[in-house]
């Protein structure tokens, strides 16, 4: 029994959690052994890396005045960090400016604290990202898709 | 590798279709002795704004690397235009 284990059985046992809380823990601790390896970076070798961020976009028009309209984008992910990269280089004025009128806007977001290392980590995890759109009206019929392959 | 050519494909409503290569390494090549020239400026330039000119040089380059195979298809009714970087 590993230590994990039988520390959630530990804390079951002394009412801690409930039996549904150790089951789920239970799974979450055993999960990276079933997919073949404690190391989460070896889960995520089996997984192949997209390669481009795709962007569909579908209209309808079901009135028939437009006609369908499609829009297909294809951005190879080496474009998007080497725009991290660029965003890397603003220099401070510059960055203040932003900020100032980012938050003029809404945005109350520092990019000075934005490192290199978290855009990068946040284009690694656009990996997962999948965002579907449909919107439908009287006469039009949209539909959006963004997504990695 | 930067891309070398981009092909822009434009089909109206009978579709008829025009395809038009444009040679990139041409622009490159006339560009590269430009960018020779303006070196010290840019140089200079980056000085000024407080970055590193070499780190500058390195990311514009690989923004010029990873610009090919973008893509862009826009079609509308039976008319449509494509913009492809190889």
């Amino acid at each position: 029994m590993s230590e994990h284990r039988r520390q959630i059985l530990q804390m079951l046992a002394e009412g801690k959690i409930n039996a549904d809380e150790a089951e789920r823990l239970i799974s979450a601790v055993e999960q990276p052994t079933v997919s073949g390896g404690s190391d989460s970076s070896s889960a995520a070798a089996g997984k192949p890396r997209p390669k481009y961020l795709r962007v569909l976009v579908d209209s309808e028009d079901d009135g028939g005045h437009e006609g369908p309209t499609k829009v297909n984008v294809r951005v190879p992910m080496q474009l998007l960090r080497a725009g991290v990269r660029l965003a890397g280089l603003i220099p401070a004025p510059a960055l203040s400016r932003a900020n100032s009128a980012m938050q003029e806007q809404g945005f109350p977001i520092d990019l000075s604290q934005i490192k290199p290392e978290n855009l990068e980590e946040l284009v690694e995890h656009l990996n997962d990202l999948t965002v579907d759109v449909d919107q439908k009206d009287a006469n039009t019929k949209v539909k959006v898709r963004v997504f990695c392959e | 590798m930067i891309p070398f050519v981009a092909v822009v494909s434009l089909r109206n409503q009978e579709s008829r279709t025009f395809r038009l290569w444009i040679p990139l390494f041409l622009i490159w090549l006339i560009l590269l002795p430009v960018a020779v020239l303006l070196s010290p400026l840019i140089f200079l330039a980056c000085l000024i704004c407080r970055v590193n000119p070499f780190r500058g040089v390195a990311v514009m380059w690989q923004i010029l690397s990873a610009l090919a195979d973008t893509e862009l298809a826009v079609e509308h009714r039976s008319a449509g235009m494509s913009f492809h970087i190889f």
